[in-house]
């Protein structure tokens, strides 16, 4: 075999390799990226109260991970146990009064959100606001982490009057 | 001389193989010495490059140091360090300590290597065949070093690996000992003192190239396949075998091309191939990895052995041009080595939080109960803290199951979904390095063609 030839199939073998990993996908290979909190994350249409919960959380985090300008991925782990919570303080420099602030941010912007794509009525949605507006630090993490919960509170706390007056209220309804 | 040659050249075959074998023996049971000594993958490292560096610089000098006082008592002495170093590497609970004592085992193994290369000729009767019985023997030490390494890291330890080396070694030093005594007793040095030439600068440079690119093929391989794939030493021993197997199989390449040039040029671009071939896995399966590495086993051969050959060619004496090849080839280990570490410790870093922060969303965006979903946050987030900065196994997190089945097909499309992301990051996260290897390779390129028009 000549040294040229042996050059050329190198190089054709090579080429070959690197060209089929590539048209497989190999230049794409890596995690998602994740979604800029800041961003509006659309809201399927909720069939339960579930399904509300999970958006409710969702759009919480986007909205307090915005405005502390991490990730909502960052957040949610953070907010899963106190030790989190102090690993997230430590490595972003982030104390409880910002954090409070900015998850307070978020619940609001969770109603908004709820208000918005029709799966809360702007009659529970006015007094959830002033609640939240003034809710401390562990309870708002509290809704965030169990948003179902706290839906279901609400939903009972209304009772009866609350289906009385979602008959009398436009839209989807407050709460399935 | 008293003692029959046979005895004697599988001495110093096995010298050079158990030598040359530990610059790479090692490497598959880094993971394990970084687990076991809590230290860092830049730390873990120097495992690797303190032992190559040693050997680099130290080769030249031993090859002088043993032409003067002769190769037989400096083959001995340098098995003897060699073997109370790879004690006490065995026996090291530190990385420092580690550390040191792989100087030292660089030091005696550097004597003893390029003492056999002054040895070898005057025990078989002609330079070409020691020089041939040299290279192979180093090229088979390197070659089965990591799988024999992966295999006795996990059926014993990351210490049996170091500790199997001393008897070995003194093993070996034993028929050496009668041409060491000769020497004593009789004060002559047997080989000529010949006046050295100079060293071939451009096929030096392109060992060094090469050697890095291929130190860093195997290095970055094993990494991934046991921290970011988590194979155990033994099957990543098997996977990566299938290098130098490629290696041994395509030998017969170099007999089909007599131009040592042209193979050397193939060769470098083989390694280059694969390790593009690396980068751009366009899934975290074994089977994706095979073609690549064949490609570099093949090249390695043949750009190893071109290179080795015209270093060596009609250049005497042997010793001191063998120890040019070995500081190269080790010098190229330590740039590979210490071109890609920050590079790939970076990219392990980003891109585990972005298989994280990837995972997080897969669990926030799944359709599981907001009861369920905190709680596997919970339970992954705990998984990361206990995996410290390591890419994290997520399987514990998962466990124990829901007892729903609706639950549970929900919570396994998860773990599997999740397992995709980390797979992703890991994978993703020797991309740089592997292309940065495959340059690494082509710049070898350069000193082989200035090499064609200077002086081949």
């Amino acid at each position: 075999m000549s040294g040229r030839l042996l050059i050329i199939c190198s190089l054709v073998a090579s080429v070959l390799l690197v060209g089929a990993y590539l048209a497989a996908g190999g230049s794409s290979y890596e995690p998602e990226q994740v979604q800029d909190p800041c961003q509006p994350r659309a809201w399927s249409n909720p069939q339960n109260l579930g399904q509300i919960a999970n958006q409710f959380t969702n759009s919480a985090l986007d909205g307090a991970a915005c405005q502390l300008g991490v990730s909502r991925e960052a957040l949610a782990r953070a907010l899963a146990t106190p030790e989190g919570r102090k690993r997230f303080s430590q490595r972003y420099g982030i104390d409880d009064e910002k954090l409070a602030k900015a998850v307070r941010a978020g619940l609001l912007r969770a109603v908004d959100d709820a208000e918005e794509a029709g799966a809360l009525s702007p009659l529970l949605a006015l007094p959830l606001r002033r609640t939240l507006e003034e809710i401390p630090l562990d309870q708002a993490i509290e809704i965030i982490n169990n948003a179902q919960g706290f839906l279901g509170d609400v939903e009972s706390f209304l009772g009866p009057a609350g289906d009385i007056i979602e008959e009398l209220l436009p839209g989807p309804g407050l709460l399935p | 001389m008293e003692t029959s040659p046979r005895p004697r050249v599988v001495a110093l075959a096995l010298a050079v193989g158990v030598v040359l074998a530990d610059s790479s023996i090692v490497v598959l049971a880094l993971p394990e010495i970084y687990r076991e000594l809590d230290t860092s993958v830049a730390g873990v490292t120097w495992v690797l490059i303190s032992f190559n560096l040693v050997m680099a610089l130290a080769a030249v000098p031993a090859a002088l140091l043993a032409r003067r006082v002769g190769p037989g008592r400096a083959a001995a002495v340098g098995l003897a360090i060699f073997a109370g170093a790879g004690l006490a590497c065995g026996l090291a609970d530190e990385l420092s300590t580690l550390i040191v004592a792989r100087c030292a085992q660089a030091l005696g193994g550097a004597l003893a290597v390029t003492a056999a290369l002054e040895l070898l000729p005057a025990t078989v009767g002609s330079e070409r065949r020691a020089t041939a019985i040299w290279a192979s023997a180093g090229a088979t030490g390197a070659a089965l070093g990591p799988a024999v390494g992966g295999f006795l890291t996990e059926l014993v330890s990351w210490q049996s690996i170091f500790l199997i080396q001393v008897p070995v070694a003194l093993a070996a030093a034993v028929p050496i000992l009668a041409v060491a005594k000769h020497e004593a007793a009789t004060g002559i040095i047997e080989p000529e003192l010949r006046q050295t030439g100079r060293p071939h600068l451009w096929a030096n440079l392109a060992l060094a190239m090469v050697s890095a690119a291929i130190a860093a093929a195997l290095f970055l391989l094993v990494l991934l396949l046991i921290e970011g794939w988590r194979l155990t030493p033994i099957e990543a021993a098997l996977v990566v075998s299938v290098m130098p197997l490629a290696a041994i199989l395509s030998g017969r390449l170099t007999d089909l091309v007599p131009d040592a040039r042209s193979r050397a040029a193939a060769g470098a671009i083989l390694v280059s191939g694969g390790l593009a071939g690396l980068a751009f896995l366009p899934k975290a399966t074994i089977l994706l990895t095979l073609p690549p590495q064949i490609l570099v086993g093949i090249g390695l051969a043949l750009v190893l052995s071109a290179l080795t050959e015209t270093a060596l060619g009609g250049r005497a004496p042997q010793a001191i041009h063998g120890g040019w090849t070995i500081s190269s080839r080790h010098a190229g280990v330590v740039i590979g080595l210490l071109v890609l570490t920050p590079v790939f410790t970076a990219d392990i870093n980003q891109q585990r939080h972005d298989a994280i922060d990837a995972g997080t969303a897969v669990i926030l965006d799944s359709p599981v109960s907001p009861l369920l979903k905190l709680d596997l946050a919970e339970r992954v987030s705990q998984q990361l803290e206990t995996e410290r900065g390591k890419v994290p196994t997520i399987e514990p997190a998962f466990e124990p199951k829901p007892v729903d089945p609706v639950e549970r097909a929900e919570v396994e499309q998860l773990q599997s979904e999740l397992q995709d992301q980390l797979d992703r990051g890991a994978t993703h996260a020797f991309s740089t390095s592997f292309l940065l290897a495959a340059l690494l390779g082509l710049i070898a390129l350069f000193p082989i063609a200035l090499a064609r028009r200077v002086d081949l």
